[in-house]
């Protein structure tokens, strides 16, 4: 970040090249499976980064700065649509996903459905559910980035656990990853 | 859920392939990335930073005992002068006259000198 901060133009380029996959699939999950929205995030986010370099802590690690800041934008986003959903009218509302109809089903259909389940809990349980499974952060690092306790984390972590555990009893004899 | 399913899910999602994001993105952060060190580096040269500061809500605490200790020794500084005291007005019962070597006195003239140096 200091080579960035210096103007280190091959320091910045190699930073994106680490990150973009990774922070381009958070976006994307996070923010209804979009491309196009995905895009202008991860652009808005290295476009941050240039301009306020100086914002980032060296006391946390850069990938716990970066997600969180991520994770903010992702909220912000959330705030602007209106869409926010809570636990409770997740529970209200049982999303209409057909497990079984077929049994030659593709890992692709696997990973949407999971994500369709993951929607009805709303984004707070998604990305802590993401940050902890898809990237592989600890219950801390995703406190962390989540700025929320860990107790809450492990909590939503149960939740969402919970609800796929559900729909994995279906899923796990049929598919071969 | 048991740790298998975990590791299942786990997996599932580190597989997952959503595809690349646009190259595009790519050129225009380094195009912005090279513009904003370029105005960095013209502004390396210029106060702007330095009366931003200045006149900004930031260090008041500093800038105020800086300010106070600038008139502190402005104040004190003239009133140990001196000269402090000096009468401008010239008085016919008392005046004071200040002695300054002057230049002027030890022009001699060059006759006398000439008588000197005959002698």
């Amino acid at each position: 970040m200091q080579q960035i901060v210096s103007g280190d133009q091959a320091a910045f380029s190699e930073l994106y090249l680490r990150y973009k996959g990774r922070m381009y699939y958070y976006f994307y999950r996070m923010l209804e499976n979009s491309a196009d929205t995905a895009n202008d995030f991860l652009q808005e986010l290295f476009m941050k980064l240039i301009e306020k370099p100086e914002s980032y802590n060296p006391m946390y690690p850069f990938s716990t700065w970066l997600y969180s800041v991520a994770n903010n934008m992702c909220k912000n986003e959330y705030r602007k649509r209106g869409i926010r959903q809570e636990y409770q009218e997740a529970e209200a509302f049982e999303p209409q996903i057909d497990y079984l109809s077929d049994s030659n089903i593709k890992h692709e259909q696997v990973v949407e459905k999971i994500f369709a389940t993951l929607d009805s809990l709303g984004e707070e349980h998604r990305s802590a559910f993401l940050l902890r499974y898809r990237e592989g952060f600890s219950i801390k690092e995703v406190a962390e980035i989540l700025e929320l306790p860990e107790g809450t984390v492990k909590s939503r972590l149960f939740y969402a656990k919970k609800l796929l555990a559900e729909k994995l009893e279906y899923l796990k004899d049929e598919i071969e990853f | 859920m048991n740790k298998n399913s975990k590791q299942l899910l786990s997996k599932a999602l580190r597989n997952d392939r959503i595809g690349e994001p646009d190259k595009a993105i790519e050129d225009r952060l380094m195009y912005a990335f090279l513009l904003k060190n370029s105005k960095d580096r013209v502004r390396q040269n210029s106060f702007s930073s330095f009366a931003g500061w200045l006149f900004s809500g930031q260090s008041f605490a500093l800038k105020t005992v800086m300010v106070s200790m600038v008139v502190f020794f402005s104040i004190f500084n003239s009133q140990f002068t001196f000269d402090s005291g000096k009468i401008s007005a010239s008085d016919s019962i008392s005046s004071r006259r200040f002695l300054v070597a002057d230049s002027a006195h030890f022009i001699q003239l060059v006759d006398s000198l000439r008588v000197d140096s005959l002698n």
